[in-house]
């Protein structure tokens, strides 16, 4: 039992506990206030400087994949943090560094590249991650996939062929990549090749469904090129008359057409003479 | 006046200690090699000597306020000096206080011995007195009258390595605790997510004497955070200097 | 006479290691100390002398009881500044010198020309040569002596020593006891603690022996050894021990020299006389009173 009689004169418990509640409540609610003030900066934000992954390891006393993880951890943090406006400025240099810490690391160049392509807008970026992670991982085919895909959206089709190809040629990948190789070829008009691929890949086919797939696709490249050789003749024609011919046969008449090309399937392609233009009977997907 | 006369004798104390000149040449050796990392950036050289530079200040800074506020009041009792000074007429409050600030006295006197070192480097560098630094070493203070508090708190009752530790992860607590909100917000509302706000308001948030990114960037720093980030550390402080007198008041000394 | 501390009932506890074991160091301490006197404490060690010392001073905490100096509770400041303190085996700020230490005290007290006081001081102590040295470089003596110097630095009415004497030589302990006599004669009161009786027997007026945490005993000196005499020692030569054995105790003879341990005052006369009659030699005449240390050993064994 504390004895009243031993206290001393001055601060006696009481007010000093009531000062510790004071003092707790003015912080806690100085606090809520300072949160409420919004900063310009997060912690790392705008960073100018950064230094090269190779002398980042240095500083890792052998734990370079460890930082790299970390790296990576704060990175996704950064980049969803909307607030910091200039934050894709250093993208690929910072996903080069984790890339420099732990080359084997696969997710970051994915994500990288995804945070690159669809949130900074940069397909440059994009594929400059994608690049390094095929550079360091040349087993992996899903960069190159991943590569052709932006670049296929962004209708850059002589690049996606380009790493549509590379995909290909890696072992392990799967079949659907030839496939979107011959697409890609199709695309920047290289109809030859396109032809070329989607008939190996006809030809080569276990199955019914990818056969079905490539005709149809043989089916498209045929009508692209045919479009193209009866365009070439109208416009002759046009120039010649001033006027489009009534049918096509016209042009054989006028000599611009040796014959009129027919379908994969043999039919007729449909010409409208209003307008000029030329189409398939159907689609080539519903065959 | 007896406070006084116990911060002097505390000063003296600590000014001898060894400990400080080690530190010292530590943080001035950083500084002066944030040269040598200038050169391995990609980028903008100077800042990175100013961010290294104030890091190394706060670093030092912290390392000298819990080694030597730790040890404090455990060496007094220690080594029995405390017998003889607490058997004068002075109240138990008064050594607390007088501790206190004689320590905060003597790392004063560090910091503008390394604030000088940090703007001759970033002198040589850009050839201008850059004179907003000092506003990011003010609250470098401010962050460690806090730390001090703490350190002193801690050595009232525990040994000096348990001490270190505390305190230490006091900090480390305090310059993550502002990553809880986030967290927080995706707790259903409710009991639990109450209790858990009032606990993230009572927790140390250190990052509101973190001026350093934006005034080596040059960003834009509302006015107002300033007095509110001062009143927070000097009420967070007295909050933990009552602790260590209420704790202190009723200790036997066996 | 006015009673300057005062003791009542104080009961002390200890709770120690991890799962709490309370010893109960003081059992109900009362004791008084009157002014101007030299009050010594007794006890063996581990009695609880340090204990109640720490308990005045207010390093420690009683959970009962009632202390009281100079009429005011004891941990009241006004009843402080009339106090001083010498703790056993003391330690001092090693980074200070002598001056120094003594100037940051004096802080503590409102005081007027302090240098001058210090100065005085340390002279007084047998220091003044010592002033400006660390005191980490002080030896055991030294240390004691500006222990003493800061505890009289406020010219105290009450001082409190907690085995001042031990550790020391006996040089030391002559000037410590000195000191101590001139203190009272200044008017100021000494408490002291100690486990070395022939120190107490010889200063103190008023004593207390506390054994295991409770006051055994406790008076003015005089009036607790009697002044009785037990026996006298006698060293003689020029006698037969033969002839000494009716009147006392042979306790050794060598080469003529007897001492001899006598009872009784009549057998003194008796021995006397006979040396004198066969014309041998006393040495020396020795009556042995009661000592403290006897009534100590004996209040003892009581337990």
């Amino acid at each position: 039992m504390k004895i009243d009689v031993f206290r001393a004169k001055g601060l006696s418990s009481v007010f000093l506990a009531f000062l510790l509640i004071l003092t707790c409540g003015v912080f806690m609610g100085l606090k809520l206030k300072i949160d409420d003030i919004t900063r310009n900066k997060i912690p790392g934000a705008s960073i100018i400087y950064i230094p090269s992954g190779k002398y980042l390891k240095f500083g890792t006393f052998g734990n370079p994949s460890l930082l790299a993880d970390l790296v990576y951890l704060w990175a996704i943090q950064y980049f969803s943090t909307y607030t910091i406006v200039d934050r894709y400025e250093n993208l690929d240099r910072i996903f080069s560094i984790i890339a420099e810490l732990d080359p084997r690391y696969l997710d970051p160049y994915e994500v990288g590249a995804v945070i690159a392509y669809y949130e900074a807008e940069n397909l440059e970026m994009a594929l400059k991650i994608l690049d390094k992670g095929l550079e360091k991982n040349p087993d992996q085919w899903i960069f190159p996939y991943e590569a052709g895909q932006y670049a296929r959206f962004r209708k850059e089709y002589e690049l996606a062929q380009e790493y549509f190809k590379k995909a290909m040629e890696i072992e392990g990948a799967p079949d659907f990549m030839k496939r979107l190789y011959a697409d890609a070829t199709f695309m920047t008009v290289d109809y030859k090749s396109s032809w070329e691929t989607w008939m190996e890949i006809y030809q080569t086919a276990e199955d019914e469904r990818i056969k079905k797939i490539a005709s149809n696709h043989l089916y498209r490249v045929k009508a692209a090129i045919d479009r193209r050789t009866i365009r070439r003749a109208i416009i002759k024609f046009h120039e010649k008359y001033g006027r489009n011919p009534s049918d096509l046969s016209r042009l054989i008449r006028a000599g611009f057409l040796k014959s009129i090309p027919k379908d994969l399937d043999g039919n007729e392609y449909i010409y409208d003479p209003k307008t000029g233009k030329v189409g398939t009977s159907i689609i080539p997907w519903k065959r | 006046m007896k406070i006084q006369a116990i911060a002097l004798n505390t000063f003296k104390e600590t000014i001898r200690d060894r400990i400080l000149f080690l530190l010292l040449f530590f943080a001035a050796v950083f500084i002066v090699f944030s040269r040598l990392l200038a050169l391995l950036t990609v980028g903008d050289r100077v800042k990175i000597i100013k961010d290294v530079g104030l890091s190394s200040i706060s670093l030092f800074g912290v390392l000298m306020a819990i080694l030597m506020g730790t040890g404090l009041v455990y060496k007094e009792i220690d080594k029995k000096t405390i017998y003889t000074l607490l058997s004068k007429p002075i109240h138990r409050y008064q050594f607390i206080l007088g501790k206190f600030f004689g320590l905060v006295l003597t790392l004063s006197l560090m910091l503008l011995l390394m604030s000088l070192v940090y703007l001759i480097v970033v002198f040589l560098h850009t050839f201008q007195i850059e004179w907003k630094m000092l506003i990011a070493i003010f609250f470098i203070f401010v962050e460690l009258l806090l730390i001090t508090s703490v350190a002193i708190l801690f050595s009232c009752f525990s040994t000096p390595i348990l001490s270190s530790v505390f305190s230490l992860s006091f900090y480390l607590i305090g310059h993550v605790s502002w990553g809880l909100e986030t967290l927080i917000q995706k707790v259903k509302p409710g009991f639990g997510k109450t209790l858990a706000q009032i606990f993230y308001t009572f927790l140390p948030d250190l990052e509101n004497f973190n001026f350093k990114t934006e005034i080596v960037h040059d960003l834009p720093i509302p006015s107002n955070i300033y007095s509110f980030s001062l009143l927070y550390g000097i009420f967070y402080t007295l909050f933990m200097l009552v602790l260590a007198m209420l704790i202190f008041r009723r200790r036997d000394f066996i | 006479m006015t009673t300057v501390l005062k003791i009542e009932d104080v009961h002390k506890t200890f709770k120690t290691g991890f799962i709490p074991k309370k010893i109960k160091i003081l059992q109900g301490i009362s004791l008084t100390v009157e002014e101007g006197e030299i009050f010594g404490y007794l006890g063996p060690n581990g009695a609880g002398k340090t204990t109640t010392l720490k308990c005045i001073l207010g390093l420690l905490f009683p959970e009962k009881g009632k202390i009281e100096i100079f009429g005011y509770p004891h941990l009241h400041l006004k009843a402080k500044e009339r106090v001083g303190f010498l703790p056993e085996n003391p330690y001092f700020y090693d980074y200070l010198t002598a001056s120094e230490f003594l100037r940051f005290y004096s802080y503590l007290f409102s005081q007027k020309k302090r240098k001058e006081k210090i100065d005085n001081l340390l002279s007084l102590v047998g220091l003044e040569k010592s002033a400006d040295l660390q005191l980490r470089k002080f030896s055991r003596g030294m240390l004691q002596r500006i222990g003493l110097a800061q505890a009289i630095l406020h010219d105290p009415s009450l001082l409190l020593l907690d085995e001042p004497l031990g550790g020391l030589d006996p040089l030391g302990r002559k000037e410590l006891r000195d000191i101590i006599v001139r203190l009272k004669q200044e008017g100021k009161t000494v408490f002291l603690s100690s486990h070395i009786l022939q120190d107490i027997e010889m200063i103190c007026d008023s004593v207390a022996i506390i054994v295991n945490g409770q006051i055994i005993n406790q008076g003015v000196l005089r009036d607790l050894i009697s002044e009785k005499i037990l026996f006298t020692e006698i060293t003689l030569s020029g006698i037969s021990p033969k002839e000494l054995e009716i009147s006392g105790e042979c306790v050794s003879d060598q080469g003529g020299m007897i001492l001899l341990k006598v009872f009784d005052e009549e057998n003194v006369d008796k021995v006397l006389e006979l040396v004198h009659s066969r014309e041998g030699k006393i040495h020396s005449l020795i009556p042995r009173t009661e000592t403290l240390e006897d009534l100590f050993v004996e209040m003892v064994k009581q337990r």
